[in-house]
């Protein structure tokens, strides 16, 4: 997988902003979004039940977690260019936890082509 | 063999011991180590405004962002629990909080100054509880933080990016 | 315009306070008070069952022993009963027992080392536990201690306390749930009822030690009562004197011998010895 947030590797310009400084939106081509839901790794799991005695970061989750960003933001990537844009603006994510142990990350925004 | 009958306290003190201690020196730990990159990273700016400085040049934009998941120790969950029977402010997880969501920020602009950006504008930061509720699940909190890292297109003078 | 990050103060979102004021305060504030109310609350639900007349008590108890009643005892085992009972009957008429209130004693050919009272003045003597007592003044002081239970209604008042604190705690615990603060709560409310039931162990001794001693003349059978039922449980070193259902057995001797000077029956005298009835269905025969 390439890094969703490389302008080079991808050709789309990614951000949360609603306007970019200098740049002109030609045409704004709707929401586009990319989603996963992931679990858990009961692995990780009984290692993070064990860190929970002594508290600290939960290193495992933190990287479970970005690479489902990493994948959403991909997946939100892929929307966009599959309506020719080259930009997405005004980007924003959510994480909803749907049962216990299980998540879903959103990523959404809006497909524009810039001048 | 008359301690086998309290094994049950003897297993919860010791966790609560061991919670405490080791949770308050991980917790002190991450504060100082928070601190230090806080000062280390001063020069990369972040503001949570939409609208960055000279915003009518051209800017080169990325978006960068940085999580942390933090968990609770043994003693916070005993203290937290005992505290949702009666209501109020649970101090035991603010500094849990507080750490996840300075950590997150720390990483982003980490993310930013290592692709070259001294400028983040439009963080956002959310907070959320991964396991789904504290029944069975773990106590733990992420912060995830956001932004658009910008600097000017013009190469020759990356020092005037603010 | 300029623009710049200063650093904010540090302590606003988090308290600046030592950890251990906030447990100690939720500790004793939210435990004390679990404790408290279920001392209360186990308090006056067991001055309300004592009140239940002993006729309705009787009746509700009367499943609880269809297993020893139903048992096929031996010819051996129906005379060590039988001996048990006639044993019964002289020490009820010496505790008094009021005329509304009888006992009705079983046998139980089964190894544990016990006797225990339960509702409906119902008694259970274990073979395991005549097997262990060498006089008849220790059986007797065993049968005293749980006549004295039926005659206090001890089984009605432990039960109405365990119904209505376990009601109020699983009515907490839909709250807290399964989680390390219902847990404690759990643990806290016990502890009460923990010093309730030891506090009618320490009673049913005084009176049967009365029992005792207007039957026999001295107070000699009490202690090796308690000797052996210690014994039994493998020795009480490191014990913690609240977690337990009954006193130390240090303490019960302690407290039966000081009851017996005060009163000023002699600690000690001659054992008769067990009647052949009870030696034999103790040696197993």
């Amino acid at each position: 997988m390439s890094n969703p947030f490389d302008e080079k590797s991808t050709g789309l310009t990614i951000s949360n902003l609603e306007i970019l400084p200098g740049k002109r939106v030609k045409s704004h081509l709707g929401v586009v979004q990319g989603s996963t839901v992931r679990a858990k790794h009961a692995g990780k799991d009984i290692l993070a039940g064990l860190k929970n005695i002594v508290g600290g970061e939960l290193k495992g989750y933190t990287e479970l977690l970005q690479e489902a960003r990493e994948e959403a933001t991909e997946r939100m990537v892929q929307q966009a260019k599959s309506v020719g844009a080259n930009a997405i603006l005004n980007v924003r994510y959510t994480t909803t936890s749907i049962t216990m142990g299980a998540a879903e990350i959103l990523a959404y925004g809006t497909a524009v082509i810039l001048e | 063999m008359s301690w086998v009958d309290y094994l049950d306290w003897i297993v919860f003190l010791t966790l609560l011991a061991v919670g405490y201690f080791a949770g308050r020196a991980a917790e002190s730990r991450h504060f100082a180590s928070i601190r230090k990159r806080e000062k280390e990273l001063a020069k990369v700016l972040a503001f949570a405004t939409k609208y960055p400085p000279a915003a009518h040049l051209p800017q080169q934009v990325r978006l960068v962002s940085g999580s942390a998941v933090v968990g609770s120790d043994y003693f916070k969950q005993f203290v937290a629990s005992l505290r949702t029977l009666i209501g109020g402010r649970m101090k035991s997880y603010e500094s849990l909080l507080d750490r996840a969501r300075r950590e997150a920020i720390l990483r982003m602009k980490e993310e930013a100054r290592r692709h070259g950006y001294r400028l983040v504008v439009n963080v956002k930061i959310e907070s959320s509880n991964i396991t789904g509720g504290n029944r069975g699940g773990l106590p733990a909190v992420e912060a995830f933080a956001y932004g658009t890292a910008l600097k000017p297109v013009a190469p020759a003078e990356p020092d005037r990016a603010v | 315009m300029r623009f710049e990050n200063r650093a904010p103060e540090e302590t606003v979102n988090y308290a600046d306070e030592h950890p251990l004021k906030e447990f100690a305060l939720l500790v004793v504030g939210v435990l004390g008070a679990v404790a408290l109310g279920a001392a209360l609350l186990g308090f006056f639900a067991g001055e309300l069952a004592g009140r239940v007349p002993f006729a309705t008590e009787r009746e509700y108890a009367a499943s609880l022993t269809e297993r020893f009643e139903q048992a096929k005892l031996t010819p051996a085992q129906r005379d060590a009963r039988d001996a048990l009972r006639a044993l019964a009957a002289k020490l009820a008429a010496a505790m008094p027992l009021p005329p509304d209130i009888a006992v009705s004693v079983h046998y139980a050919d089964e190894p544990t080392v016990n006797a225990m009272a339960t509702l409906g003045g119902n008694l259970v003597f274990y073979r395991g536990l005549l097997h262990k007592l060498e006089s008849e003044e220790a059986v007797a002081m065993v049968l005293a201690h749980e006549i004295a239970h039926v005659r206090l209604r001890h089984p009605a008042a432990a039960m109405g306390r365990g119904v209505a604190v376990g009601l109020v705690l699983s009515a907490v615990s839909v709250g807290a749930g399964r989680s390390l603060g219902g847990d404690a709560v759990q643990r806290a409310a016990v502890l009460p009822l923990l010093k309730y039931s030891r506090d009618q162990e320490r009673d049913a001794d005084e009176l049967a030690l009365g029992a005792l001693v207007r039957v026999y003349g001295h107070a000699g059978g009490a202690t090796d009562a308690f000797t052996v039922l210690s014994q039994a449980a493998k020795g009480e070193a490191g014990r913690v004197a609240i977690l337990q259902t009954h006193p130390l057995t240090g303490e019960r001797i302690g407290l039966l011998q000081a009851a017996a000077r005060q009163n000023g029956w002699p600690v000690d005298g001659m054992r008769t010895p067990l009647p052949p009835a009870l030696r034999s269905a103790a040696a197993g025969k």
